[in-house]
């Protein structure tokens, strides 16, 4: 059912900022690289799910292949917003790239990129003709309600809150502290800090509990860590693009710190781990599958996982805990 | 398949040829007025070559004063040694400014009696042009400011100078001469403390009179840094007002915009009415303050953004390869083969050519608190400021088509005038009744109006 699933009000709101950012900021976006960015990115995770299911179903395990088209559309609209270039080759590649890191690239049954940010920096390096354009959302007080207004909506589904309040407060803190340091006046700050640009991505992209780790804990030194990333490569290497490389860099991090704050430290979430087990089953039968691939296998080799998504909200969200934002 | 190929190489060169032929239909519209730099008081004009983290910086000098008087601090990224700094002739930006500047075009509407020729034509109007496809230490040391180099270049005296605290600096410069405005102090420090170096230049008379030049001539540096960016907040001290920053960024990727603003396109291919050809300069001006008010003051405009190798309609000649050097584009020796490639055509590796962006900042204090930073994308997408001025045709009209020719003709008109009033904020009245002037041979007579109004 329509806005069931919070990835629906995902692709809502992704589209509405295409439509705000086409209609009311200028750009030279090219609506049929929106269409390449739809098409790969749903057939590359129909394609890549079918030969998964295939696969699985040579192991005479009894499932049917079920294809998870949500996260890829939302990966596709992202793709749209985020990414520039004068030719749609670098678009599908960027497209294809993203939905193949879902599946090529996991540790037990997690991906550890985020798609749309792996599908950029994919076309960033691999291509001449991709490119970010950092300044397309101004600096304008309304844009910024509209994306808080509306990532709020959805951090408060999923629970990802802390994820966002973490980065956001780490890198402001690190520009006021350098801003005070240097002497500028404080508007500079403000400036820099109402970037359309880097809201949509605190707001949309650094929160994809899907990717990110899955204690509250290893979500905010994580955050943490992007943030002070992202103001280094900014401000001493002059990146204009740092949020995306300091993401992509981080990203295998999240291994890691799943790994640390799987410990015993949560072992005492008994009954929300038997909930989130029961959460993850309903999931199953919507047919939210393909990227995770984690059909029956919780009870039995990724105890890890299992503890780390109980820690994760999962008691007041069992059911949405296993939701995808990719964006 | 073999056909196939033909057949599209025969549409594309006949694309190439409708649109590139020399005046034949005026499909790309004649070019008839500019709207340069001159237009405005106080603009300051860069040009920054830029390919990787090198970097040439051209600096025209509008000084208006008297010579003995002006002295320039600019904070750049890193020390510059006398070979890094030159003089450019002034020449150069005016050549660039011509080159980029918004232009108005105009066409004139055939014989409506010729009906083929004619639809073809209409057709053409609305089309945008045919898309184309770089010491001394000594007793400073107590004022933290140390003098990195000291070298004169043609009619200036260079200083480079590192500062370890702003009111150190301010004190030096104001006992070596230097009149610094108030407020300096404050405005030097975040420049110091990121590490940033002081270009300080000041004219030598006696070689300034020897140089036989009236103005002051364009300071060029070039440097190696990843920083791309204009410091524009010294500049800002004493204005009140708005200024205006002209910025011509040359690369060998494409386009240049700004990633701490918008950069957004001024309004181009608009139909306007025939009048503004003689007041194009007031359009242009009353038109860029109405998108600058409506953008809330607070964006760039690209004017414009083209392969340097070509322009359509053109305003002034393209550079040559050695306008091109002196406008600072240092990567031309390596690739002067890819020079002879017909200018049309895209090139799959663009490095070889120069693509232009000319970006219009005006900027005020409270709405450019940060200095813009600048990018290039690999973007050829080509833009111009462009305005079309559609004459009607003046002949004898005698056949069916021309009554409905001229039925169409108020509209269009009435389009036209309010295009320009949206555009400009003028006053609709004061348009039409301007239209009317010149429009005098348009008058119908009673009964020509009345077959109109029978739909006959």
């Amino acid at each position: 059912m329509l806005l069931k699933d919070t990835r629906d009000y995902q692709i809502l709101f992704l589209g509405l900022f295409l439509v705000l950012g086409i209609g009311t900021r200028d750009w030279t976006l090219h609506p049929e690289f929106i269409a390449v960015a739809i098409a790969f990115c749903l057939s590359t995770q129909w394609l890549l799910s079918s030969v998964k299911g295939f696969w699985s179903f040579d192991n005479n395990q009894e499932q049917q292949p079920s294809i998870n088209l949500r996260s890829a559309l939302i990966t596709s609209l992202g793709l749209s917003l985020l990414l520039r270039t004068d030719h749609w080759i670098t678009m599908a590649l960027a497209a294809v790239s993203a939905i193949a890191s879902k599946f090529f690239l996991k540790i037990g049954d997690k991906h550890f990129f985020n798609p749309a940010n792996f599908g950029i920096i994919s076309a960033l390096t691999l291509t001449s003709n991709a490119w970010v354009s950092p300044g397309q959302w101004g600096e304008e007080w309304w844009y910024c309600l509209v994306f808080v207004g509306t990532g709020g909506l959805i951090l408060r589904k999923i629970g990802r809150w802390d994820t966002t309040v973490a980065f956001l407060g780490s890198y402001s803190l690190l520009e006021a502290i350098r801003n005070l340091w240097l002497g500028w006046t404080w508007d500079v700050y403000w400036h820099r800090l109402m970037s359309g640009s880097l809201l949509l991505f605190a707001l949309f992209m650094v929160t994809d509990p899907r990717s990110i780790p899955n204690a509250k804990i290893g979500r905010v030194v994580w955050a943490v860590c992007i943030a002070c990333l992202t103001f280094i490569l900014r401000n001493y290497f002059f990146l204009s693009t740092a949020v995306f490389w300091s993401l992509f860099a981080l990203a295998p991090l999240t291994i890691f710190l799943d790994y640390l704050w799987s410990s015993p430290r949560f072992s005492w979430l008994g009954e929300g781990r038997r909930q989130e087990a029961e959460g993850r089953r309903q999931e199953d039968d919507e047919g939210d599958e393909g990227e995770g691939g984690d059909k029956g296998e919780i009870p039995t080799h990724n105890s890890t996982r299992a503890k780390c998504a109980a820690s994760a909200n999962s008691t007041q969200h069992s059911s949405l805990s296993t939701l995808i934002t990719e964006v | 398949m073999k056909q196939f190929r033909l057949i599209i190489s025969l549409f594309v060169l006949s694309i190439g040829v409708l649109c590139f032929a020399p005046t034949a239909w005026a499909f790309c519209g004649f070019y008839v007025a500019k709207a340069d730099s001159k237009l405005y008081n106080q603009a300051s004009q860069v040009v920054i070559a830029r390919d990787g983290d090198r970097t040439v910086l051209t600096m025209a000098n509008d000084f208006k004063g008297e010579v003995k008087d002006f002295a320039m601090v600019v904070p750049v990224p890193t020390v510059i040694q006398k070979e890094q700094v030159r003089v450019a002739q002034p020449k150069i930006i005016e050549r660039l400014d011509a080159f980029s500047a918004p232009r108005l075009v105009e066409y004139f509407d055939s014989d409506p009696c010729a009906p083929q020729y004619r639809d073809r034509l209409y057709e053409a109007v609305p089309a945008p042009a045919a898309r184309i496809s770089g010491a001394t230490r000594g007793d400073n040391a107590n004022l933290g400011v140390t003098i990195e180099a000291k070298f004169n270049v043609g009619e200036y005296e260079i200083l480079i100078l590192s500062a370890k605290e702003s009111g150190g600096l301010e004190t030096w410069l104001n006992r070596n001469g230097y009149k610094i405005p108030r407020g300096a102090k404050q405005l030097l420090q975040p420049y110091i403390r990121s590490r940033m170096k002081f270009f300080v230049a000041k004219v030598n008379l006696d070689k300034f009179e020897q140089s036989g030049y009236e103005f002051l001539r364009p300071l060029q540096i070039s440097y190696q840094s990843p920083k791309f960016m204009l410091p524009i907040r010294l500049g800002m001290m004493n204005a009140n007002t708005a200024q205006d920053l002209i910025v011509y960024i040359l690369s060998p990727q494409g386009q240049a915009e700004i990633t701490n603003y918008r950069t957004v396109k001024v309004p181009s291919d608009t139909n306007i009415p025939v009048f503004v050809k003689n007041e194009f300069s007031d359009f242009y001006k009353s038109m860029f303050q109405t998108a600058y008010l409506k953008e809330d003051r607070k964006v760039a405009f690209l004017e414009y953004a083209w392969d340097m190798s070509s322009c359509d309609p053109c305003s002034a000649e393209p550079l040559n390869q050695e306008e091109l050097k002196q406008a600072g584009v240092f990567w031309l020796d390596n690739d002067t083969n890819d020079n002879f490639l017909a200018p049309n055509i895209r090139r799959p590796f663009p490095r070889s050519s120069v693509f232009i962006t000319r970006l219009h900042i005006r900027y005020s204090r409270d709405k450019f608190p940060e200095d813009p930073m600048f990018q290039t994308t690999s973007s050829r997408e080509s833009f111009q400021g462009r305005y079309i001025l559609q004459h009607p045709f003046t002949g004898e009209l005698n056949c069916q088509a021309s009554r409905e020719y001229k039925r169409s003709l108020p509209k269009r008109f009435e389009q036209e005038a309010q295009t320009l009033a949206k555009l400009t904020n003028w006053n609709i009245q004061d348009i039409r009744k301007k239209m009317k002037l010149s429009l005098g041979n348009l008058n119908y007579s009673w009964w020509e109006n009345f077959l109109a109004w029978l739909g006959l």
